[in-house]
C-alpha cells in the first residue's frame, strides 16, 4: 500500500513539474523571432546570417533568436505564443493572432505587394471570363483575398466560380503540367515560373490593389509592453540592411546575391521579385504611410474580406468585432476589443536617429 | 498394344533421386532404387515400411504429383502424366475444404462433373437446380459412411478427426475412381475409431472392388485389410553384402483369410506370423537381407534389381540436362 | 504493487472497465484544465476550444449551412467516402491477382517483382509526381490509396496462396478441378476472410493517404476541410472532425470483423 501512495507522490510531483515548466522559460531577456521565405522578407535572413541581428541584440543587452520555419507554420507558432514576433501580411495578423485574442502590434510595414501576387490563365480573356472555370488557391489565403478583389472589381461573384484549395508547395508544378487546369492564383516566386510557360498569360495581380496586401513585422503586445527593447533592436537591425540594399552598387549587389541565394533564387529573379514589391526603404517612407488614410481604406477591404469568409470565426456578428488602432488613435472596429495595433513609435524613433548606436 | 495386359498398375525400373548439395558431384540420393511392382486391378495393397523410405513417393507417383526420375509409371498402361479424376486420394490431413460444408465436399467432384464453367460462373437456373440435387445426394451418402443426414451442413471444423476422414472418403469415393490411393489415413485417429474405419474401407471395398493402395505404418492394419502387403525398406544388402543404396520391394505377401475378412482372423496364428514376417523383413533396421533372401511370394511379385550407387551417378550424369 | 504484475491476475469487470479508462480521463482532464488556464489568460483564445465550443463547432458543420450553403460535415463524409470506397473497390482486384501469383509460377514471374517494387515506395512521396501526372482531382487521390495499399493486399494474398498445402490442391486435381478453378473456388474463397483481416489492418494507412490527397488540392473532403480552416485557426471544428473520423475508422474497423464472424464461420477452426 505505501508503494501506491509513493507511486502516486511521484505522479503529483512530476505533473506539478510539467506544469511548472513554461513560466520557468519565461525568464525574459531572450526573444523570438519566425521569419519565412518571401522576397520581402529576406533582409531578415541575411542580418541573421551576417550577424547585424546579433549586433542589434547585444546593443541592447539582449539575445534575439531568429527561427526559420515555413510561413503558416511560424504564424500558428506566434499565435501559441512560442514565438515573441513574426513576419506576416496584414490578411494574417488580422485573421490569425489577432482574431484568436493575441493582442498583435505592428511594429514595421515593411512593403506591399506590387504584383507578386497574380492570376494567371489558359484560354481566357478576362476576368470576366473566369465564370464556371476551376480556379486553384490557397484557400482564405491573400491569394484567395486577391481573386475576391479582382472579382468584386469586374462584377463577377465567387459563386460563378469553383475555388479548389490547393497546397502552396504543390501548386506551380501541377499548373505547368496539367493544360486542362484554366486558372491559378498563387505569389512569388511561383508566379514567375508559371508565367514563363507558354500559353499562359496573367489577368490580374496585386498591382492592381495596391497597399491592400502590406507585409509587416509584429510583436506580441505584451511582450512589447514588458519590454520595448526587443522592438528598437529588430528595427534597428532592418533599417541597416534596408539602406544597405537600396545604395545601388556592389555592396547592395553582393547583400542581394546573398539573399537570393538564401531563397534559391539567383540575383536577376530575387531583382525581378523585388521590382513587383513596393518597399518601404526607409522609416520616413514606412512611418508617412503607417500615419496615413490609405492604410485605413485598404484595411477595410481586408477586414471586410476576413469577416465575410468567415475568418473571423463563424459566429462573428459583425466585421467590427475586432478592433484595428492607428497610430493617431483612430479605431476602425470595436475600440473595446483591439487587437491590432499599427503602431510607429519604434519606426519613429530611427527616422530621427534615437536607436542606440553602440 | 499387348494383349490382355492383366496389371492395372505398373513400376517399371523407377528410380527416383536427387542430387546431393544440388552439384551433382557428390553423387545422388536415391530414395527409390529401380523399383518393379505390377498391381492387378482389385487388389486391396498395403504398402508398409520404415518412416521416410519412399512409401508416399511411390503413392504420389502413381497419383501423378510426382514423376521419377528414370523409369516409368504405368496406369492401363499409359504412363501417368498428371493427377486427373481416375485416381483418388485420401490424406492423413488437409482432406477436406474447410470453407466448404460436408455435403458440398462430398458433391464437390460430382457437381464439377455435371456443369460447366459459365453455368456455375453465372449462377444459371439449371445450375442451381444440379446443384440442389447433388447436394440431396451426397446427404444420402452420408448414411453409408456413418453419419448422420444433419452432419451434412456442418464445416470440417466441427467434426471429429474420424468424421472427417470419413468424409474424405466419401469424397474421393463419389468420383468412383478406379484406383484409390491412401496415405496414412487412418493415422492421426484413436485405436477404436481406426479399428471402424478400416470396416468401412472394407465394405467400401467390397462394394465398388476399386483398386486401394493403402500406406500405413500399423502393420497390423496393413495385414488386416490388405489382399496384398508389401514391405519397402532400405534395409538391404546387395549380391556382395554391402548395404543397399535407396529403398526397394524387400517383401511382397499374399495376405490369409478371404474376403469380407473376419476380424477374428488378427487372433490367428497364421496372421501374426505373417505380421512378425513382415516386421522382420522391412522394418528391422538389423536385418540386411541380400537380394536372394527377399520373401517374395505374391503371385505378381517381381525380383528387384537395384543399381549400385556408382551406377545411379554415372548413369545419371550422361543425361542430366 | 506486487498484485498489478501478476499473470494469474483476474481483475473484476467493474475494475477493468475502470483502469481502462483512466487515461482517458487524465487526457481528457489535462485537455479541460490546459483549456481553461489558456480562456482565463485570452477569453478569444481559438488553439484549446472549450467543450460547449466544439459542440457549437460541430452543430455548425453538421447543420448550419456554411458560405456556399453546404452542410459542411455530411458533403466532406460522403466526398471522402466515396473516394475510400472506390480506392478499397481497386484493391479488392489485389486478392485473385495475389492468389493466381501464388499458384501459377508463370503469372508470379510476371507480376511479383513489379509489385514489391510498388510495395517499397512510400505512397506519399510519389504524391506530387501522381498530382503532377493525373491533375488535381478524384482520379489521384484514389491512385495514391491504391499506390499504397494495393501491393500489400496482393503479397499477403500471394503468400497465403503459397502455404495452401500441396495435398489440398491434389485432391482437387482428383475430383476433375481444373487450374482456375482451383485458384478461384477453393484456394481465393479460404484466404478471403484472411484478405479483409489485412485490408483491416490497412485502414489507418488508406485514411492517411485519403487526407494527404485531400490536403492537397480539394473542394470537399474530411481531410481537405481540416487543412482549409486550419487558416483560421479553428480547432472547434478540426478536433471534432478528427474525433468524427476517427469514429468512423472504429465503426468500418467493427463493421468488417462482425462480417468476418458471420459469414466466415470456419476460419481458424
Amino acid at each position: 500500500m505505501s508503494q501506491v501512495r509513493s507511486l502516486v507522490a511521484a505522479l503529483v510531483v512530476a505533473v506539478l513539474a510539467v506544469t511548472a515548466l513554461p513560466s520557468l522559460a519565461l525568464a525574459k531577456d531572450k526573444f523570438t523571432l519566425a521569419v519565412s521565405i518571401y522576397a520581402g522578407w529576406m533582409p531578415w535572413y541575411y542580418a541573421k546570417d551576417h550577424g547585424i541581428l546579433k549586433k542589434w541584440a547585444e546593443r541592447y543587452k539582449i539575445t534575439i533568436d531568429a527561427v526559420e520555419m515555413d510561413y503558416i507554420p511560424s504564424v500558428e507558432a506566434f499565435v501559441a505564443g512560442k514565438v515573441d514576433a513574426a513576419v506576416m501580411t496584414n490578411m494574417e495578423a488580422l485573421a490569425m493572432p489577432a482574431k484568436s485574442g493575441i493582442d498583435t502590434t505592428v511594429v514595421i510595414v515593411g512593403d506591399y505587394s506590387n504584383g507578386n501576387d497574380a492570376l494567371l490563365v489558359r484560354g481566357i480573356p478576362d476576368v470576366k471570363g473566369l465564370k464556371g472555370t476551376e480556379v486553384y488557391l490557397v484557400e482564405l489565403s491573400v491569394s484567395h483575398y486577391l481573386l475576391a478583389r479582382a472579382l468584386e472589381m469586374h462584377g463577377v461573384k465567387e459563386s460563378e466560380l469553383k475555388v479548389v484549395n490547393t497546397s502552396d508547395s504543390d501548386i506551380a508544378p501541377a499548373f505547368i503540367a496539367n493544360k486542362n487546369q484554366k486558372a491559378v492564383v498563387t505569389w512569388n516566386p511561383m508566379v514567375m515560373s508559371i508565367e514563363q510557360t507558354p500559353g499562359v498569360s496573367k489577368i490580374f495581380d496585386s498591382s492592381k490593389i495596391p497597399g491592400e496586401v502590406l507585409d509587416l513585422l509584429v510583436v506580441n503586445t505584451k511582450v512589447l509592453s514588458d519590454d520595448p527593447r526587443f522592438a528598437e533592436a529588430l528595427v534597428g537591425a532592418w533599417y541597416e540592411v534596408m539602406s544597405l540594399m537600396s545604395q545601388r552598387g556592389p555592396e547592395a549587389d553582393k547583400a542581394m546575391t546573398a539573399m537570393a541565394q538564401r531563397s534559391n533564387t539567383s540575383l536577376n529573379e530575387y531583382k525581378a521579385q523585388l521590382r513587383t514589391t513596393a518597399m518601404f526603404w526607409t522609416p520616413e517612407a514606412a512611418s508617412d504611410y503607417t500615419r496615413g488614410t490609405e492604410i485605413k481604406d485598404k484595411m477595410d477591404f481586408v477586414r471586410i474580406f476576413c469577416f465575410k469568409y468567415g475568418l473571423f470565426g463563424e459566429n462573428a456578428r459583425s466585421v467590427d468585432v475586432i478592433g484595428i488602432s492607428y497610430p493617431d488613435g483612430t479605431v476602425q472596429g470595436d475600440s473595446r476589443n483591439v487587437k491590432l495595433r499599427y503602431d510607429t513609435r519604434f519606426v519613429d524613433k530611427a527616422k530621427i536617429g534615437q536607436l542606440r548606436q553602440n | 498394344m499387348l494383349a490382355a495386359n492383366p496389371y492395372l498398375i505398373s513400376l517399371q525400373g523407377v528410380e527416383v533421386s536427387y542430387p546431393k548439395n544440388g552439384n551433382g558431384d557428390s553423387g545422388r540420393s536415391v530414395i527409390l532404387n529401380n523399383v518393379r511392382l505390377n498391381i492387378r486391378a482389385g487388389e486391396f495393397l498395403s504398402l508398409v515400411g520404415p518412416t521416410g523410405c519412399g512409401k508416399s513417393t511411390i503413392l504420389r507417383l502413381i497419383l501423378g504429383a510426382q514423376f521419377p526420375t528414370r523409369g516409368q509409371v504405368l496406369v492401363d498402361g499409359q504412363p501417368v502424366s498428371g493427377v486427373d479424376r481416375d485416381r483418388g486420394v485420401v490424406f492423413q490431413r488437409y482432406s477436406l475444404f474447410p470453407h466448404l460444408t460436408v455435403v458440398e465436399n462430398i458433391a464437390y467432384g460430382p457437381l464439377l462433373e455435371r456443369t460447366s464453367m459459365p453455368q456455375r460462373l453465372l449462377y444459371t437456373p439449371a445450375y442451381r437446380r444440379i446443384r440442389r440435387e447433388s447436394l440431396a445426394e451426397a446427404r444420402e451418402y452420408l448414411v453409408r459412411i456413418g453419419l448422420n443426414p444433419w452432419d451434412g451442413d456442418k464445416f470440417p471444423y466441427e467434426l471429429s478427426g474420424g468424421m472427417q476422414q470419413r468424409v474424405a472418403i466419401a469424397q474421393a469415393l463419389m468420383m468412383q475412381p478406379k484406383i484409390l490411393l491412401m496415405d496414412e489415413p487412418f493415422g492421426a485417429l484413436d485405436h477404436n475409431t481406426r479399428l471402424a474405419m478400416q470396416l468401412l474401407i472394407l465394405d467400401q471395398w467390397e462394394d465398388y472392388r476399386m483398386t486401394i493402395i493403402f500406406v500405413t505404418h500399423d502393420l497390423e492394419e496393413a495385414c488386416y485389410v490388405g489382399t496384398r502387403v508389401i514391405g519397402l525398406s532400405q534395409y538391404w544388402s546387395d549380391d556382395e553384402g554391402k548395404p543397399g543404396v535407396g529403398a526397394v520391394i524387400v517383401t511382397d505377401l499374399p495376405t490369409p483369410g478371404g474376403h469380407p475378412k473376419p476380424t477374428a482372423i488378427r487372433a490367428t496364428a497364421e496372421f501374426n506370423a505373417l505380421l512378425e514376417q513382415v516386421r522382420h523383413d522391412a522394418l528391422d533396421p538389423a536385418n540386411r537381407q541380400r537380394l536372394q533372401q527377399f520373401n517374395l511370394f505374391h503371385q505378381d511379385a517381381l525380383k528387384p534389381e537395384p543399381l549400385s550407387a556408382a551406377k545411379v551417378s554415372e548413369a545419371k550424369e550422361g543425361t542430366d540436362a | 504493487m506486487r498484485s498489478f504484475f501478476r499473470t494469474d491476475a483476474q481483475p473484476s469487470g467493474v475494475a477493468t472497465w475502470l483502469l481502462s479508462i483512466l487515461l482517458f480521463g487524465l487526457l481528457i482532464g489535462a485537455y479541460l484544465a490546459g483549456s481553461y488556464y489558456r480562456h482565463q489568460e485570452n477569453p478569444q483564445d481559438k488553439v484549446m476550444p472549450t467543450v460547449s465550443e466544439m459542440l457549437d463547432g460541430l452543430k455548425r458543420a453538421a447543420f448550419e449551412p456554411d458560405r456556399n450553403g453546404d452542410l459542411r460535415l455530411w458533403i466532406d463524409t460522403l466526398a471522402s467516402a466515396r473516394r475510400f470506397g472506390i480506392a478499397i473497390g481497386v484493391v479488392l482486384l489485389a486478392i485473385p491477382l495475389g492468389v493466381g501469383m501464388g499458384l501459377f509460377p508463370y503469372v508470379e514471374a510476371v507480376f511479383y517483382r513489379f509489385i514489391v517494387f510498388f510495395d517499397k515506395i512510400p505512397a506519399l512521396s510519389v504524391l506530387p509526381i501522381l498530382f503532377i501526372i493525373f491533375g488535381l482531382d478524384e482520379l489521384s487521390k484514389i491512385a495514391l490509396i491504391v499506390i499504397g495499399v494495393f501491393p500489400t493486399v496482393a503479397l499477403e494474398a500471394h503468400l497465403r496462396a503459397k502455404s495452401i498445402p500441396r495435398e489440398q490442391i491434389h485432391k482437387a486435381q482428383t475430383l476433375g478441378a481444373s487450374e482456375p478453378e482451383i485458384a478461384y473456388r477453393i484456394v481465393m474463397p479460404q484466404i478471403f476472410p484472411k484478405m479483409l483481416e489485412t485490408i483491416r489492418l490497412n485502414l489507418k494507412a488508406a485514411m492517411l493517404l485519403l487526407i494527404a490527397g485531400e490536403s492537397l488540392a480539394a473542394t470537399v473532403g474530411l481531410g481537405y476541410r481540416i487543412f482549409v480552416v486550419r487558416r483560421y485557426v479553428a480547432m472547434d471544428i478540426i478536433i471534432p472532425y478528427v474525433l468524427w473520423m476517427t469514429g468512423l475508422l472504429f465503426l468500418t474497423d467493427w463493421f468488417i470483423q462482425w462480417v468476418i464472424r458471420r459469414r466466415y464461420v470456419w476460419v481458424d477452426k
